[in-house]
């Protein structure tokens, strides 16, 4: 084994500790500048092909959350956002209730009982070239 | 180099984050990532509608205990009432209008729970500190000028400008029960402060206030809640000190702390909350000055008197409050064209349901049990109708203790 001198030594610990901390630092630099913030919500919805609803349904849309309505008019949607204090209604026959505090929409969406006072959002949806319906919550 | 090593390893440990977006604020929020434990607090605030920083404050982003908890408001109590506007309130929350019933922050705080104008007035008169027994002084500074009693400001009680001595030991060692308020120390005191003293259910969990399982909020009062203040001992005069009870008290009849006082089975069978009203408890938003101008359920509240029937009333319109109140404490289903019972002061006694036949049915709102009974007129009884004091009843109803 040769002899490794005083001055060699310190050289070497020297350039390790500073390609060590080179290393580190460079590990930091690049997590620091690939952070990625949260995404934002989504606001666009596939709903797949509108010959899935069909005329007269009423399709709860738990992941939006929503409920997709066709009738004679066409498509709809309604949020199921509360607009009282943005709990998820639940559905019923007559309408909507919220089970935070109550409030009861009709099936239109009207507020029937506070504490909201206002109806529940109308969604745009609208097909796409490939005749898919695309919910928007914008 | 060091330095670095310990920042890679600090960040090494940091946990991966998970994230919440409530929809209230629709702000990321990472909280969970360590409290994923803590149940939801009702279902009134789920956590998905409201996540934790609308309540608790803190840094929603930060995953570092100290920094995320540094900004949290009351610590673990955000409705202790040094802080609870900005927690608890907004005008869809608990500082609303009083006509839709949502001024509850408005009213705690001017309630004689609160300000324990009352007490402090008694004893405060009674040692010669002010001229006359009326309140003048409460734990709080409040002014209301449209405090519809005609008391519209109380200052705050500072022992330290009565140079009374008893003024001092008063507020020395009586101080123990208003809301804001820390609680003695012993299980049986177990409570927090503010909303939270009647509204988290502490007594009888032989859970500790700082165990993070407590999330609990409830319009459920049970006995053994109010019970962390009331029934736990005497303030004696004699010597200006709170004797707090050395028993347990299991037995309501007869555990009761005044040996002379008499009771009639709805007062030891029911739960407090289950006649006396959110009013009385929490205040009607004006100031009192004691406790007897705003507690006044009496015993024809409900049984009526041997010439009249206790007050009722359908329930024709889908926003009466009585229904929010029954979904926030489901013992009882009402529907439209129900009858329920309510005060001289029209609060309705939601869980007290007309029957046919003239009876009545009372769901307990913290035991949910089923009570029936009959309302005096048609009774035998031949109570003055003018003398309904629950003294006067207490002749023919009371128990033997």
């Amino acid at each position: 084994m040769p002899d490794v001198s005083r001055r060699d030594f310190l050289t070497l610990l020297r350039d390790g500790l500073l390609a060590g901390s080179g290393l580190l630092a460079l590990g930091g630099l690049t997590r620091f500048l690939s952070y990625q913030t949260e995404p934002p919500p989504t606001t666009e919805f596939d709903l797949g092909p509108a010959a899935n609803y069909p005329i007269g349904s009423r399709t709860r849309l738990p992941d939006v959350p929503a409920i997709l309505i066709h009738n004679a008019s066409g498509f709809s949607a309604l949020s199921l956002v509360c607009t009282h204090l943005g709990c998820t209604v639940e559905q019923k026959v007559d309408g909507s209730i919220c089970p935070c505090h109550g409030s009861r929409y009709d099936e239109q969406g009207n507020v029937l009982r506070g504490p909201a006072n206002r109806p529940l959002r109308a969604l745009r949806v609208e097909p796409n070239a490939g005749g898919h319906l695309i919910l928007h919550t914008d | 180099m060091s330095a670095l090593l310990v920042a890679a390893w600090n960040e090494s440990r940091k946990p991966r984050p998970v994230v919440l977006v409530p929809t209230l604020s629709g702000r990321p929020e990472y909280c969970l990532t360590c409290h994923a434990d803590v149940p939801q607090i009702s279902a009134a605030h789920p956590t998905g509608t409201f996540g934790c920083v609308s309540c608790h404050g803190g840094q929603p982003l930060a995953l570092d205990a100290d920094l995320a908890h540094s900004t949290m408001r009351g610590g673990r109590n955000p409705s202790d009432f040094s802080v609870v506007e900005a927690s608890c309130g907004g005008a869809n929350c608990h500082s609303g209008s009083a006509a839709e019933g949502r001024d509850h922050i408005q009213r705690a705080l001017t309630s004689v729970q609160t300000t324990y104008a009352g007490a402090i007035a008694t004893v405060r008169y009674a040692f010669g500190a002010q001229s006359g027994p009326g309140a003048q002084q409460g734990i709080y500074a409040i002014e209301d000028p449209h405090s519809a009693t005609g008391l519209t400001a109380l200052t705050a009680f500072d022992p330290a400008h009565d140079a009374n001595p008893s003024v001092q030991t008063f507020a020395a060692n009586c101080l123990n029960c208003h809301l804001s308020a820390q609680p003695l120390p012993g299980a049986q005191y177990a409570r927090f402060t503010g909303c939270a003293a009647c509204h988290a259910p502490t007594a009888g969990t032989g859970v500790q206030l700082n165990a993070p399982t407590l999330h609990q909020l409830t319009t459920a009062i049970s006995y053994a809640q109010c019970n962390t203040c009331h029934n736990r001992g005497n303030y004696s005069m004699r010597d200006l000190q709170f004797h707090p009870r050395t028993d347990a008290p299991a037995d309501r009849l007869r555990d009761y702390y005044q040996p002379i006082a008499q009771f009639t089975r709805c007062e030891y069978t029911l739960d407090c909350v289950d006649c006396h009203t959110r009013t009385e408890a929490m205040g009607d938003g004006d100031i009192h000055g004691n406790k007897k101008e705003i507690q006044y359920i009496r015993c024809k509240t409900c049984h009526g008197t041997p010439t009249e029937l206790p007050l009722t009333k359908a329930l024709t319109d889908p926003n009466d409050i009585a229904f929010r109140l029954a979904l926030l404490n489901p013992v009882v289903d009402l529907k439209i064209g129900d009858t329920i019972l309510v005060t001289e002061k029209g609060e309705p006694l939601w869980n007290i349901r007309a029957l046919p036949g003239g009876a009545y049915e009372l769901f307990g709102k913290a035991s949910g049990q089923r009570f029936t009974f009959r309302p005096v007129m048609g009774s035998r009884c031949t109570q003055n109708p003018e003398d309904q004091s629950s003294a006067s009843c207490h002749q023919c109803h009371s128990v033997q203790r």
